[in-house]
């Protein structure tokens, strides 16, 4: 029984070891520079003096709600829209004047975009023959990008027979095949399915180390911007909030909005009772008193803290540094439970704990015992 | 007792099956395929019936083509409908990316100049032609104050004229049926095809021309075979040299002892349309005929179907390659935004080429001069007071007013009930009853006036109100089912569901859901019979007496032999007619839009 499986999986090995071949690694992408870009449409700034570096072969999400700027800035990289005001450099050189099919980018788009008059391999072809390439390089390229998104058996299909996933995987294969320094990835995944977004985010993710690119990706999802990232820009109202790596968005949000927007949690007004650099104690509205860690030193004597529903540790009995909370409703989601609770003064809790065995599913009413240490308790600016 | 009560049960299950049968929406086709059976189909039939009865079978067809007047102007006829259908394409598609591109105002202005011609009287139009380049129109006198003529010249009565003013009638509608195929286009195709590095010229070739190929392919059909039955324009403004072959069988119809060589013209005309529309319907499907997608019965066609596309994709692509790459190469040479102005230029002087003579003519109606000239020496309403005062045009107005009225009820009854019949019923053969019920708009006019002309004959009905408008109600029926089932189409299932789930009888449900969800398209529809009926000019010509004078019968006599304001003023009440039911169909066509 074991043996196939063990098989098959070594065999993947083999092949994904293949495609790492250090002649094709050898694209790397370009390094991308956005100066003061500006895109208004009337007295409406999608684009709002937005400022951003990105390294080569890097791959940066930007992720924002919709109406939050990031396809606008997408668009303006592709040449699609032109800026207002401000400057657009790849490889330190402005691109602002050139055309959009001059820059040499690839592009998937979320409606998959494929041209319905062509085959599968017209489509991947399609760029290379535009550069015109020749015929033998041309058939050559398209063979061995449609095998990396395992299309080989698809070639002369037309992409209406082709179903959702396999669709966005020509795409991918069409932005790609000229092995292009830049890739523009437009909510690529939104049309598809949990399950296949998920399997297409790895696949991409590959991709991206076999293929050497620096990958623009923009999405409004932010567990695919937390999966595939190697930075993400979190953007609102045409401006770029935060910056950094996944980890950093989710543990160290700068803001309110990126707090709520990346990630589930608990933001608690608190007044802040002492400062020992960046350590703080704060004081809920109830009087339940904690401390908190925050990037810098702060000022003023109120704040915002934001504790994750994961973090909060939950006890039927009042321990040292715990608060008494009422549970309002407590659902089961198989590996986890989702607790809401109140505490006193007010505030509501979200929690998220494992489910064990040895304690049962709590019911509305019952009174709880929460906790949390510094560590898990984040100090917004 | 149990054997009574089966009995009973027996005979109220017949009784409900009776019933459920009465409900089949299939029975609401009956009506109109047996009005279209009886008035279109049977004369048809008839006129090839007369056609052969001459001494040999085929001895009627063969003066046909042995006579050289004949065959001559049946060669000219296809020539110039190539011709007039290359310069619509040539012109049209432009003009259809123009208003596909452009935005807000200037759109809807381009929109307009398109929309509002093709509703009005080809014969209008025409005159309006006859009007910008007569002696004293415009465009002689421009020529001779920019000294490029010493004296007014003859522009009138040649071929280039009847191109011109053929092109000018027929480009809407190559226009809008390419801006069907360009709306639908997905602008993510283009985006796609920049950011994999074509340039605007190399987009425009590999993905927005063969797209819209069906747009093309259904309007350069439908402009050919309107062309090759046209009669009206190039009576007008062509010579003796440019006799088409529509404008024989009118000329034959006055003399008795043509009967059977008459018909076999008639019959050469019908049979060169249909075969054209049949070679072109085996290749795209005969929906180009009323611009719709195929209707839902027909799985059995998509097989062959997609094979067929396929091969033609691979043809098409050898073509593209062959002769579009060292086209592309020479492309790369134009200065940028070259394509982007062409389409500017070329969209501005189909605009200007179709609402100019429009324009011209209704300032001419307020003329104060006592013949054409433009521009007038003065304005006064003269020309209205004549109009409105003199009892033989207020008598063809009436008339033309009751027989449109009249049609358009008939044309409305029926098509609403066929369309609900098409779009609701399951039965087989449901794509043959649409294209029985919407095919004459493509049977040319003449023809059908000659055979509906030996029925009115026999019938006595010639010069009746009832039988012309019936007569008229076969070109009317066809816009009223096309309009009504796209309606139909629109209405979500579920209300009507979930009206009957809520306990409304299906006359209920029709009358409380269905019929104000169609309520804009039935208002639309029969503005446009009606109008189609009030335009009418061919059927009336073989079918009208010296007593039943019809307002568009009337311009006919004027135009033929006195050219005065008295028509601009009946062209500007068109003019009036047609903006007012546009802007009363004007939510009909905007969805109706939308959804192409």
């Amino acid at each position: 029984m074991g043996e196939p499986v063990a098989l098959r999986s070594s065999d993947a090995a083999v092949r994904t070891s293949q495609h790492v071949r250090p002649h094709e690694r050898d694209v790397i992408g370009s390094s991308i520079a956005v100066r003061d870009a500006v895109k208004r449409y009337g007295n409406f700034s999608a684009v709002d003096q937005i400022s951003l570096d990105i390294e080569p072969g890097e791959f940066i999400t930007l992720l924002g709600p919709s109406g939050s700027g990031k396809t606008t800035l997408l668009n303006l990289l592709a040449g699609f829209q032109q800026l207002d005001h401000g400057q657009i450099l790849v490889d330190g050189k402005p691109v602002q004047d050139v055309p959009t099919h001059k820059r040499g980018f690839g592009m998937v788009f979320q409606s998959y975009a494929l041209f319905p008059n062509m085959t599968v391999s017209q489509n991947v072809a399609f760029p290379l023959r535009m550069a015109g390439v020749g015929r033998s390089t041309t058939d050559r390229r398209v063979a061995e990008t449609l095998e990396i998104m395992r299309l080989s058996e698809h070639a002369m299909k037309s992409p209406s027979q082709m179903s959702g996933g396999q669709q966005q995987r020509v795409a991918i294969a069409r932005a790609i095949v000229m092995r292009p320094k830049v890739v523009l990835m437009d909510e690529p995944l939104s049309a598809l399915d949990r399950r296949l977004r998920e399997s297409i985010q790895i696949e991409i993710r590959d991709l991206h180390q076999t293929i050497g690119s620096t990958i623009l990706f923009v999405t409004h999802d932010q567990g695919e911007a937390l999966t595939m990232s190697d930075r993400i820009a979190v953007m609102d109202a045409g401006k770029i909030v935060q910056i950094g790596r996944p980890l950093e968005i989710y543990r160290r949000p700068t803001n309110r909005f990126v707090a709520s927007f990346v990630g589930e949690s608990n933001l608690l007004d608190v007044e802040v009772l002492q400062k020992r650099g960046t350590t703080i104690t704060v004081k809920s509205r109830a009087g339940y008193v904690f401390n908190a860690e925050s990037r810098d030193t702060i000022e003023q004597s109120k704040a915002t803290v934001l504790v994750r529903p994961e973090r909060i540790v939950v006890s039927n009995e009042a321990t040292a540094n715990s608060a008494p909370v009422t549970v309002t409703s407590a659902i089961f989601l198989g590996e986890i439970l989702r607790i809401q609770a109140q505490m006193a003064g007010g505030d509501e809790l979200l929690i998220r704990c494992t489910d064990t065995v040895s304690r049962p599913l709590p019911e509305i009413g019952d009174r709880l015992h929460v906790g949390w240490g510094a560590e898990d308790c984040w100090v917004l600016s | 007792m149990s054997a009574v009560s089966l009995d009973a049960g027996a005979k109220r299950s017949v009784r409900r099956m009776a019933t459920e049968r009465l409900k089949n929406p299939a029975l609401l086709l009956i009506p109109a395929v047996a009005f279209l059976s009886f008035i279109y189909l049977l004369p048809l039939i008839d006129l090839i019936r007369i056609s052969f009865s001459g001494p040999t079978w085929l001895g009627y067809f063969q003066r046909v083509f042995a006579v050289p007047l004949y065959w001559e102007s049946l060669v000219r006829t296809m020539q110039i409908s190539v011709t007039v259908s290359f310069l619509c394409l040539l012109f049209g598609y432009p003009t259809a990316l123009l208003i596909h591109r452009s935005r807000g105002i200037v759109r809807i202005l381009v929109t307009t100049a398109i929309v509002l011609p093709y509703f009005i009287a080809i014969l209008i139009r025409t005159y309006a032609w006859m009007v910008l380049l007569g002696r004293n129109g415009p465009l002689n006198k421009m020529l001779v104050s920019l000294g490029i003529l010493s004296e007014p010249a003859q522009l009138l009565f040649n071929r280039g004229t009847v191109l011109l003013g053929m092109t000018a009638v027929l480009l809407p509608l190559m226009v809008l049926s390419i801006y069907s195929s360009v709306a639908r286009l997905d602008q993510g195709l283009t985006r796609a095809a920049l950011a994999s590095g074509a340039g605007p010229i190399a987009v425009f070739w590999r993905v927005v021309l063969p797209l819209t190929l069906p747009g093309i392919g259904a309007g350069v059909l439908l402009v050919f075979v309107a062309a090759i039955g046209f009669f009206i324009t190039p009576t007008l403004l062509g010579g003796p040299g440019d006799q088409m072959f529509a404008m024989h069988i009118t000329q034959q119809a006055d003399s008795v002892t043509s009967e059977g060589f008459l018909q076999a013209l008639g019959v050469v005309l019908l049979v060169i349309t249909l075969a054209v529309v049949a070679v072109a319907g085996r290749f795209m499907g005969l929906e180009f005929i009323w611009g719709g997608r195929k209707l839902d019965d027909t799985p059995k066609m998509a097989g062959p179907a997609t094979s067929v596309g396929r091969s033609r994709r691979g043809i098409g692509s050898i073509v593209a390659d062959l002769i579009g790459w060292p086209l592309l190469r020479l492309s790369g040479h134009l200065p940028a935004g070259f394509g982007k102005w062409t389409v500017r230029l070329m969209g501005g002087a189909v605009v200007a080429v179709l609402i100019l003579p429009i324009i011209v003519v209704m300032i001419i109606s307020f003329s104060s001069a006592s013949y054409l000239t433009f521009p007038p020496p003065g304005f006064s309403l003269r020309w209205y007071e004549q109009f409105f005062s003199d009892s033989n045009w207020m008598r063809a107005f009436w008339t033309s007013l009751m027989v449109a009225t009249v049609s358009a009820c008939l044309a409305v009854a029926l098509g609403t009930s066929a369309a609900l019949g098409v779009v609701r019923s399951n039965i087989r053969g449901k794509s043959a009853i649409m294209l029985l019920l919407v095919s004459p708009i493509i049977v040319p006019p003449v023809v059908l006036g000659l055979s509906l002309y030996s029925l009115f004959l026999r019938l006595d009905l010639v010069g009746s109100v009832f039988g012309l408008a019936a007569a008229h109600a076969i070109g009317g029926l066809p816009i009223v089912v096309v309009i009504l089932s796209a309606a139909l189409q629109g209405v979500d299932p579920k209300l009507e569901q979930a009206a009957s789930v809520h306990g409304a009888s299906s006359l209920t449900v029709f009358r409380l859901v269905t019929l104000p969800a169609i309520a804009p398209g039935l208002a639309a529809a029969t503005f446009f019979a009606f109008l189609h009926s009030f335009d009418e000019l061919v059927l009336t010509l073989f079918l009208s007496s010296a007593e039943l004078k019809t307002l568009p019968l009337m311009l006919w006599g004027d135009i033929n032999y006195r050219l005065n304001p008295v028509l601009a003023v009946v062209s500007t009440l068109e003019v009036l007619l047609v903006v007012g039911g546009l802007i009363l169909a004007r939510p009909v066509l905007a969805t109706s839009k939308k959804t192409a």
